[in-house]
């Protein structure tokens, strides 16, 4: 039985994610770990338009009758959380972050924000992008060093300890995207504020 | 040998001897320093056989990696040992300048053993270690015999105890810089056994870093999240940690009177802004530290450093006393006598209680605040009651056929923060290896601050998974060793990223982490060793069955079902034990062979 106070969580987290166009209508997913329990978004639900019966529950090592019912990316989502001590994960579809990605093997933030908060996001590339054990232990495996990474054309995987958290990482992500878009369309040379700025692509 | 010195002293107090031994470099991998280090030392010096306070215990005084590195809070040190207090293993951590001085010493840990046949002291010098005779100290406070032993901040730091640890007292704390502690589970007392008084070092040594400019750019990093983050740059700069005394009463879990109320009418009187309004003269620091959360305070008849929140509380709402400047007095005279202030205080509010039920012929009743100090003095002199009270609020309850009375959890008096209205609280009160501990692994942040997010802190669902990460970082801190108010604005991901940069050594931030886990499921091991069981996971019958009051109104901990999944979620079977696939995934398993 889920806990009303941890639907709200989901129903509002997904909500946001959608209307900051984090994601398309079916798109995307999120997950909590609850010990070794994980409860996570039903496979084809609306992350805008989540209902109590949308959150299933499933174990973290184990299979039971919730796999049936559960996110594509489960797979994803179980190893992140045996690779990290991630309490939560976020994975959303952030279109300017995707176009970057398509150009570039990491995304450093331009704007101060997304330099204080997340100094760097690695790209990752696999094959098969979507619900494969491959891309489940290579984005595992970049979550280990990095709290938001981004799998080539395809999205990003935050982790956090709550999804609020996570979700703030994925945000962020997006916002210094966009703005690193902004700049480029200036087509204007940078003025640098910030000290030691070589150091964010060695983070 | 970068981030760590290489080396361990070990003292013999029977004998004399003075060693070296060099520090076993995957064993520092593994558990890091600190705390850490000193858990694993433990494991193999000191055995369910030996008695705390015989001359078999041993006292491990270690520093970690990020000691003396200049990176923010990184001054501290961690004493460890077996508790005469809980049974259990101890480790009690300390800031202020000692700390950074000893590994600048050239070493990373000191081990003592044995007892000496006459009261001593140890001198660390880059000349010479020498042992040298303290008749003329032992009966001193702790501001004397700093004074008497050449007391310099910058240069030569004493480290020592007070007349509570020369008496034994079961919550003896450990001094140094006069007023900085390692207070907790009677570390003091175990050092006043051995006939040690006070260890003083100097020295000048160098830290060597793999990657010096990477080092500094995090730290770098480190500094804007500081001062970007209202808690670290105005909350606790300006109130200290006394900052919470309103925070905690508005969300009523402000344990009052020894845990009957957990709201307390008086809280606005000894808050970190009556305190900073009426009795603050200066703010001080910690080596290394931006954040400065230590409070001089000045009352009309005294002068000294403090309270901190707990003592704060412990003296106060615990004792539903609400005189401030007497509060603050019975604080400074804890530092004068080298005692914990949270079982000092604990132990009081529960004699009241005891008192006013008649189970204790004493003159103490909640509020009763010009006892206090009178009291206190008897604890360290164990005079008349106070020899009673100097066996903790446990001891006392028992002696008085209600040992239910006492709001401990392994024989450790909780802190200020009321299961009842922080649920999480609750379950890492009752889970932590060292007894009530709000130091390992507080929920405050998640269930109060909002750090790094808020979370329902009555939610019981789930809240296993946060007490365990919780514990897990905490453990880390401890044994790196940095301050956890650090940790408020500084994730963990900065710790790994400067742990790599410092040894070289690539720690990202989970398998850091998993060292904290580690460290943590060890000192499991060392206490099912000693016979803990699940049944000692457990809080005060109170906080299960009475009602809170206040914002909490209603409320009782929810404790064994956040139990259950707190066991499942860590690998461990139903009753509290490491399951071998985890010990394996830890690599304990060789460890815990033939202990489980």
């Amino acid at each position: 039985m889920i806990d009303q106070r941890v639907y709200e969580m989901f129903r509002d987290i997904g909500r946001d994610m959608y209307v900051h166009n984090l994601v398309s209508s079916h798109g995307g997913n999120i997950s909590v770990r609850f010990g070794d329990r994980i409860l996570i978004k039903r496979r084809g639900a609306m992350l805008g338009r989540l209902k109590p019966h949308d959150i299933i529950e499933t174990g973290l090592e184990k299979n039971d009758s919730g796999v049936a019912l559960a996110s594509t990316e489960l797979i994803v989502h179980r190893a992140i959380y045996k690779a990290t001590p991630a309490l939560a994960v976020v994975h959303a579809h952030p279109r300017r972050a995707i176009a970057l990605s398509l150009t570039r093997d990491e995304i450093v933030p331009i704007d101060n924000e997304g330099s204080y908060l997340l100094k760097k996001v690695p790209v990752v590339s696999v094959e098969f992008a979507s619900g494969t054990k491959q891309m489940a232990d290579a984005i595992a495996d970049a979550l280990c060093s990095y709290k938001i990474v981004f799998l080539r054309g395809h999205g990003s995987f935050a982790i956090g300890q709550t999804l609020d958290e996570a979700f703030q990482w994925t945000d962020a992500l997006e916002e210094a995207a966009e703005i690193i878009f902004y700049a480029k369309q200036l087509n204007e040379e940078m003025i640098e504020y910030r000290r030691m700025s070589d150091s964010y692509s060695k983070w | 040998m970068n981030g760590w010195m290489g080396k361990l002293l070990v003292v013999d107090l029977a004998s004399g001897e003075i060693t070296t031994q060099p520090l076993d470099m995957e064993m520092a991998r593994l558990f890091i320093g600190g705390r850490g280090l000193g858990a694993r030392l433990l494991w193999d010096l000191v055995g369910p056989e030996v008695e705390p306070l015989s001359p078999e215990n041993v006292l491990i005084i270690a520093t970690g990696p990020m000691t003396a590195t200049g990176f923010q809070t990184s001054n501290r040190f961690s004493v460890t040992t077996k508790s005469p207090q809980t049974g259990t293993v101890l480790d009690a951590n300390s800031g202020g300048t000692w700390g950074m001085r000893f590994k600048r010493a050239g070493y990373d840990a000191l081990i003592v053993k044995g007892r000496a046949p006459h009261p001593v002291w140890l001198e660390i010098t880059p000349d010479a270690i020498t042992l040298k005779d303290a008749s003329h100290l032992w009966g001193m406070t702790v501001p004397q015999a700093s004074e008497a032993l050449g007391q310099n901040k910058n240069k030569r730091n004493v480290l020592c105890i007070g007349p509570a640890g020369e008496n034994l007292v079961r919550f003896a704390a450990i001094m140094n810089d006069v007023s900085r502690s390692a207070a907790r589970g009677g570390v003091g007392a175990v050092m006043g056994s051995k006939n040690l008084k006070a260890i003083v070092v100097e020295g000048d040594l160098r830290v060597e870093f793999e990657d010096k400019d990477r080092f500094r750019f995090i730290q770098y990093e480190a500094t804007k999240m500081l001062k970007a983050n209202p808690i670290t740059s105005q909350a606790l700069p300006e109130f200290g940690t006394p900052v919470m005394m309103n925070i905690l009463n508005g969300l009523g879990a402000l344990p009052t009177r020894n845990f009957q109320q957990t709201h307390f009418e008086h809280a606005e009187a000894i808050s970190g802004e009556a305190i900073t309004e009426q009795i603050l003269i200066d703010n001080d620091a910690c080596w290394a530290c931006p954040i400065g959360c230590t409070r001089v305070t000045q009352t009309s008849r005294a002068k000294g450093e403090g309270p901190e929140y707990e003592s704060a509380w412990s003296f106060g709402a615990a004792c539903g006393v609400a005189d401030l400047e007497t509060i603050a007095e019975a604080n400074y005279l804890c530092n004068e006598l080298g005692l914990d202030t949270i079982s000092a205080g604990s132990t009081i509010a529960c004699a009241m209680e005891l008192s006013e039920r008649g189970l204790l012929d004493s003159d103490l009743r909640f509020g009763r605040a010009e006892l206090l100090l009178e009291t206190v003095e008897a604890i360290a002199y164990r005079r008349g009651l106070g020899d009673l009270l100097a066996e903790g609020s446990y001891r006392l309850a028992e002696r008085c056929g209600v040992p239910e009375l006492s709001m401990s959890v392994k024989k450790l008096e909780m802190p200020a923060y009321d299961p009842r209205g922080m649920q999480g609280q609750g379950l890492l009160f009752a889970t932590s290896n060292r007894g009530a501990c709000h130091m390992r692994g507080n929920m405050l942040g998640l269930e109060a601050l909002g750090v790094p997010k808020l979370i329902d802190r009555l939610q019981v669902q789930g809240k296993a998974g946060y007490v365990i990460l919780n514990q897990n970082g905490s453990s880390v801190q401890d044994s790196l060793v940095a301050c956890k108010f650090a940790n408020i604005a500084v994730a963990d991901e900065y710790f790994a990223r400067a742990l790599t940069a410092l040894t070289g050594i690539t720690y990202p931030t989970g398998e850091m982490l998993r060292a904290g886990e580690r460290i943590w499921t060890l000192e499991r091991l060392y206490n099912l060793r000693e016979g803990f069981t699940r049944a000692d996971d457990t809080l005060p019958p109170r906080l299960l069955t009475e009602p809170a009051t206040g914002n909490s109104a209603g409320e009782v901990s929810h404790l064994e079902p956040m139990l259950d999944e707190y066991y499942r979620a860590r690998g461990w079977t139903h009753e509290g034990v490491p399951r071998p696939e985890k010990l394996a995934e830890l690599g304990l398993a060789e460890l815990a062979e033939g202990v489980l």
